[in-house]
C-alpha cells in the first residue's frame, strides 16, 4: 500500500550520472521513473505521473517540444524545467510550472517537487472552499441577521469555511511569485480542477483537457 | 511588524503583515480610501498599484499629489489599455485587458522582483483598483479564485493588500462571496466617513 501512495516523479535528463543522483535523492519519498530523452519520456508518461522534471536542452526532442507533446496527450502533470540559465517568470506562461537552475542540489530538488504537489492539494481544497463560500453568500443574501444566527446550516458552513481557510494557508506555506503566477494561469485555463465549471480564461486560450 | 495607516479613519490603523483589506464604496470614494492606505509608505516600503480603469499616468499623478516619492517607490500594472507615457524609469507593466489575470499576476511578480533586487521587496503595499472591473470580464468563481490566490501570496510574503469593490454594481451574493476572502473591510459610507471591521488590524 505504501508504494502505491507515493507520488510519481518522472526525471527526464540526458546525462546518465545526473539521472542517477536525482533518482537517489527522490527515491526515498517518491516513486521515480527516468528517461534519457524526450521520446522515452513520452513512453513512460501516463496518468500516474504527478511531476515531471524536464531538462530543457537535450539531444533530439527539446524540453519545450516534450512539454507540448505532454499537453497534446491530455495528461496534466506539473512540469518543472531544469535549465542552465535562470529564466524569467515568462516560462510560466509558456506552460512550465516551475524551474530549477543547474547545478541542482538535493534540498532544492525535493522542495520543488513538494511545492508542485502542494499546489495540487491547494487547488482541490480551494474548490470546496469556493463552494462553501458561495453557499453561505446565498444564505446571507436571502436571510436576515436574526435568521442567520439561528440557522444551523449557516453556522456549520462558517465553521467549515474557517477550517478550510486554515488548511489552505498551511498548504503552501511559502508561496512565491512563481507559484502565484502559475496558479493564476491554471485558474484561467480552468485546468487542474473545477474544469467542469468551464471557468476558462476570456481570451479563448486552448483548454486542452 | 505592521503597516501603519493614517487618514483612513479618525485614528491610526495598524494592519498586520500579510493581511488584505477590501474597500467598499463608490468608485471615486473607494479609490480615495485605497490611496489613503497605500500612500503612507515608510522605511523600505514600496507600492505596487494594479489599475483597471485609469492609466498609469493618472495613477502617478494621484501619488504625486499625495507626496509619495514616485521615482523609486512605485510600480504600476496598467490594465486599462492606456498608453499615455509615464516619467522615465518608473516601472510599468502594461496589459491588453483587465481580463488578463495571468498577465496581471505576471506584472505584479515582475515588479515585486524588481523591488526585491533593489533590496526593498519584502514590504510592499499592493493595491488593486478595482475588483468590480474584473467581475465584468470574468465570472465570479474565476475572480474569487484569483483574489484568493493573490491574497494567499500577500499573506505568505507578509505584504499588505488593498482591493476596491463597488457593491452597487453587483448583486448581494457576489458581494458577499468576494467579501469572504478578505481579513477586513473598510466601508466608505460617504467621503471621509469609513467603517472598518474584521480582523488583522488594530486602531489607536
Amino acid at each position: 500500500m505504501a508504494e502505491a501512495d507515493h507520488p510519481t516523479v518522472l526525471v527526464v535528463e540526458d546525462e546518465a550520472p545526473l539521472i542517477e543522483i536525482y533518482a537517489r535523492w527522490l527515491g526515498e519519498r517518491f516513486e521515480v521513473r527516468t528517461a534519457q530523452n524526450g521520446e522515452s519520456a513520452l513512453e513512460q508518461l501516463d496518468e500516474d505521473v504527478d511531476v515531471v522534471l524536464l531538462d530543457r536542452l537535450m539531444p533530439g526532442m527539446s524540453g519545450d517540444e516534450v512539454l507540448a507533446a505532454i499537453e497534446e496527450r491530455g495528461f496534466s502533470p506539473r512540469v518543472a524545467m531544469v535549465t542552465a540559465v535562470e529564466p524569467d517568470f515568462d516560462i510560466i506562461t509558456m506552460g512550465f510550472d516551475d524551474y530549477l537552475t543547474k547545478p541542482v542540489d538535493r534540498e532544492e530538488l525535493v522542495e520543488t517537487v513538494d511545492r508542485l504537489l502542494s499546489r495540487s492539494s491547494f487547488a482541490g481544497l480551494e474548490q470546496e472552499y469556493y463552494a462553501c463560500v458561495e453557499k453561505r453568500a446565498a444564505l446571507e443574501s436571502a436571510k436576515s441577521v436574526e435568521q442567520l444566527e439561528t440557522s444551523e446550516e449557516y453556522v456549520e458552513l462558517t465553521e467549515r469555511i474557517d477550517e478550510l481557510r486554515g488548511r489552505l494557508d498551511d498548504a503552501i506555506p511559502d508561496m512565491g511569485s512563481g507559484d502565484f503566477v502559475a496558479m493564476v494561469r491554471d485558474i484561467e485555463r480552468g485546468s487542474g480542477d473545477g474544469a467542469d465549471e468551464g471557468s476558462g480564461g476570456p481570451d479563448g486560450r486552448e483548454e486542452g483537457r | 511588524m505592521t503597516y501603519v495607516v493614517e487618514g483612513l479613519t479618525d485614528s491610526t490603523v495598524r494592519f498586520d503583515d500579510g493581511s488584505s483589506l477590501l474597500v467598499t464604496g463608490s468608485t471615486s470614494a473607494g479609490r480615495a480610501a485605497a490611496l489613503d492606505v497605500l500612500d503612507d509608505i515608510s522605511g523600505s516600503e514600496t507600492v505596487v498599484l494594479i489599475t483597471t480603469n485609469d492609466g498609469a499616468s493618472s495613477a502617478v499623478d494621484w501619488f504625486d499629489q499625495r507626496g509619495v516619492d514616485t521615482t523609486v517607490r512605485l510600480g504600476i500594472v496598467d490594465a486599462s489599455g492606456s498608453s499615455t507615457p509615464v516619467p522615465d524609469g518608473l516601472p510599468v507593466e502594461r496589459l491588453g485587458s483587465p481580463g488578463d489575470l495571468t498577465g496581471m499576476s505576471l506584472g505584479f511578480a515582475k515588479l515585486a522582483q524588481r523591488f526585491e533586487q533593489a533590496g526593498s521587496g519584502d514590504r510592499i503595499r499592493v493595491g488593486l483598483v478595482s475588483v468590480s472591473t474584473l467581475l465584468m470580464y470574468a465570472d465570479v468563481q474565476t475572480v474569487f479564485r484569483f483574489l484568493h490566490v493573490f491574497t494567499s501570496r500577500i499573506r505568505s510574503g507578509g505584504l499588505l493588500g488593498v482591493f476596491t469593490l463597488e457593491p452597487g454594481m453587483h448583486d448581494d451574493q457576489t458581494v458577499n462571496t468576494v467579501r469572504a476572502i478578505f481579513d477586513s473591510e473598510a466601508h466608505v459610507v460617504e467621503a471621509g466617513e469609513v467603517e472598518l471591521r474584521g480582523t488583522g488590524f488594530t486602531q489607536s
